[in-house]
């Protein structure tokens, strides 16, 4: 009889280890190569810090009342659109219920591509599997697929409100100079159709703008156009790496201009790395900034997995409390079998969303699946971004 | 299943932009022009059937011969030079195309949305495979159509008279001319193929990544076009198909868990290859070889 017991204790106790050791997997993915490497390390690092501190917390609820732990798999997609792509069909064959991803918009465009249009369509085949992007930042790309959903500022908003700041602050400034990396999707978009079009409707004559390359390392002729510009301030659409190379080509020719504006991308700890003197004064619009106790949890907690934090990756953090939320309030199964039903669940949810909580406050989300994200603006000072003004 | 149809889909266009090249070098020479062609064809494709509303396969003709007739205009100029100035020029060539898709735009509003070429924006929405309902198997199974036809061209050129004045040009030039062989219409010839073949390749490119632009087209693209032939070998077709699936199957996929590993690994694994196989993996000894082993089983299974 002893034994018996014994054997329906074991049995009941091997049921309730087997419920304990349910995961949800979340496969995040980006560039961990090449010259943008740092947003998937970052992503990637604030991704397993936010999942630690879910899981720590117990996890996430399933339908049946059991709890679920998170697990992370993350891709390098090396920023390539056919790789992206192919990282893209692994996860979908994977049992990772969502994608969290990609860094590269040249990546999201082909990528959301390749997904269903419109939910529900039988007559379209694209790829059935939501994606809940932290970086790829170029205007509008959500609403290519249904299943692509984006946590990322909007960067028309954050623009049109500095620069007319700016003109309040500084009326007697009369003209801007750009400069682009162009062939860097979300660079060329930002200059072209946000920073230059938003400094003209705020009154400012565009002087002119000079273009470079993502990998470019001599910035000699383009800095050359600007010095004879002579511009009031130089509007930098680029990444850190040639923002650096530009600040640094512009220093050695004495162009001094009156302001600098920076892509939002920029206000990184990579360029205070990079180019903390040279960058001395860049003002930029950005979507996070230690600013309170939960944000500056956020990024001491991805800092110990060896990321940094900044409006990217700590998107990658806010995504994974937003899934968690979704997850638990679509009520999963987190059965095998029950795969597709739960990534249709997760998209549902995604996009039933009319507001999340972010680490700067609440982040408004759009019809079409954007997101309309609290905002200030930072400056370099003494080799650290520094809080300039909250618009908000 | 549909992340391996997938890599088939990759390898598959990988293959036929390094087939596009493997004839060019056939004749001795070593073109950087094939990703100009490609791009050619992937913009032509994605026009037609996203602007025009064209089928898939008219489309992909028109991609194929609008890549033909590209390279053998510049075959005629380029290949009065050689060796070295012909890398140069057909660089030259290929970012040109480049720099020109780069600045090209073309769009037009569809159903309130505008669609078409966008200069360094690029190419969205060329999204005929999944309005259409193929699957992923689908598309691999009609990629891998073209590639087989592709082969099976290919091979039968190599057996044919053609092949062999192929072969003559790309062995001793000077011989070739003493025995009547026309070097510019030879040359010629095999860049006209071959730009009709990466022509193709682009068409189906651009509609299983739904998105081009500009840099899809490089310099790295251009490496990848005549590594394939290199390192597969020259003495078959094959070699290229094998050298495909070592690169974007095993290199690139393949290797995908090492993380930033994986970047110095490709190098260094291309080195190693050539070094232990530095006339291909498919050289003249492993073909005789091999032409013996299934010599040597059939001649077995038939005696039995």
């Amino acid at each position: 009889m002893k034994k018996i017991a014994l054997a329906v204790a074991l049995a009941f106790a091997a049921t309730g280890a087997l419920a304990q050791e349910k995961t949800i997997k979340i496969a995040g993915f980006g560039a961990k190569s090449g010259v943008v490497r740092s947003f998937g390390i970052n992503s990637e690092a604030a991704m397993l810090a936010a999942a630690d501190q879910i899981n720590r917390a117990g996890g996430i609820r399933l339908a049946d009342g059991s709890k679920a732990k998170i697990k992370i798999d993350y891709y390098d997609d090396r920023c390539t659109a056919e790789e992206g792509i192919s990282v893209a069909r692994r996860m979908a064959g994977t049992d990772a219920l969502v994608g969290v991803g990609p860094t590269c918009s040249n990546v999201a465009e082909p990528l959301f591509g390749i997904l269903q249009k419109r939910v529900g369509n039988a007559s379209d085949s694209g790829l059935q599997f939501p994606i809940f992007t932290d970086v790829a930042i170029k205007g509008g790309l959500a609403q290519i697929s249904e299943w692509a959903f984006r946590n990322v500022p909007n960067e028309m908003t954050m623009y049109s409100s500095l620069f007319y700041w700016l003109k309040t602050q500084h009326p007697n400034l009369k003209t801007v100079y750009g400069g682009v990396e162009e062939d860097f999707a979300h660079s060329r978009a930002t200059w072209y159709v946000v920073m230059k079009n938003r400094a003209e409707a705020n009154g400012y004559t565009v002087a002119g703008e000079s273009k470079w390359l993502l990998a470019d390392t001599n910035f000699a002729t383009q800095v050359r156009e600007m010095k004879k510009a002579n511009a009031d301030i130089v509007a930098i659409s680029a990444h850190p790496f040639s923002t650096c190379g530009v600040l640094k080509e512009m220093q050695r020719q004495g162009v001094k201009p009156k302001l600098l504006v920076g892509l939002t991308s920029t206000s990184s700890l990579e360029t205070m790395q990079g180019c903390a003197k040279q960058a001395e004064g860049m003002m930029i619009p950005t979507s996070f900034a230690p600013v309170n106790k939960e944000a500056t949890a956020a990024a001491n907690a991805t800092a110990k997995f060896k990321g940094s934090a900044d409006l990217h990756s700590m998107a990658a953090w806010e995504n994974m409390f937003i899934l968690k939320q979704v997850m638990e309030s679509e009520k999963l199964s987190g059965n095998p079998k029950d795969l597709q039903a739960d990534r249709r669940k997760v998209r549902d949810g995604l996009a039933k969303l009319r507001v999340t909580k972010g680490l700067l406050g609440d982040t408004k989300r759009t019809d079409d699946r954007e997101a309309d994200k609290p905002y200030l603006f930072v400056q370099a000072r003494g080799g650290n971004w520094v809080v300039l003004h909250n618009p908000l | 299943m549909d992340f391996y149809f997938g890599l088939a889909q990759i390898i598959g266009v990988h293959t036929l932009i390094g087939l596009s090249a493997y004839i060019v070098l056939l004749t001795g020479q070593v073109s950087l022009a094939q990703a100009g062609f490609f791009a050619v064809g992937a913009y032509a494709a994605g026009m037609l059937t996203v602007l025009a509303g064209w089928a898939i396969l008219p489309a992909l003709a028109a991609s194929a011969l609008l890549g033909a007739a590209v390279a053998c205009a510049v075959g005629f100029p380029a290949l009065r030079v050689k060796g070295l100035m012909l890398v140069i020029a057909t660089l030259a060539f290929g970012e040109g195309v480049r720099l020109f898709f780069f600045n090209f735009d073309y769009q037009v509003a569809k159903g309130g949305v505008k669609l078409g070429p966008l200069g360094g924006e690029g190419f969205r929405q060329i999204r005929y495979f999944p309005e259409n309902g193929w699957t992923t198997m689908d598309v691999m199974l009609f990629i891998w159509a073209f590639v087989v036809l592709t082969m099976a061209l290919l091979w039968w050129f190599d057996r044919s008279r053609y092949g062999a004045v192929l072969r003559a040009v790309g062995e001793d030039e000077l011989a070739a001319q003493s025995v009547g062989l026309n070097l510019t219409a030879v040359k010629v010839s095999a860049m006209t193929v071959g730009g009709a073949i990466a022509g193709l390749g682009g068409g189906i490119y651009a509609h299983y990544t739904t998105h081009i632009e500009h840099a899809s087209f490089g310099i790295l693209l251009a490496t990848f076009a005549i590594a394939y032939p290199i390192l597969g070998g020259l003495g078959s077709v094959f070699g290229t198909l094998l050298a495909a699936v070592f690169v974007q199957g095993f290199l690139v996929e393949g290797l995908r868990f090492l993380g930033d590993w994986r970047n110095l690994l490709f190098g260094a694994l291309i080195v190693v290859a050539m070094n232990v196989r530095p006339r291909g993996f498919l050289d003249a000894p492993t073909l005789l070889w091999l032409k013996r082993l299934f010599a040597r089983t059939g001649g077995g299974s038939g005696a039995a």
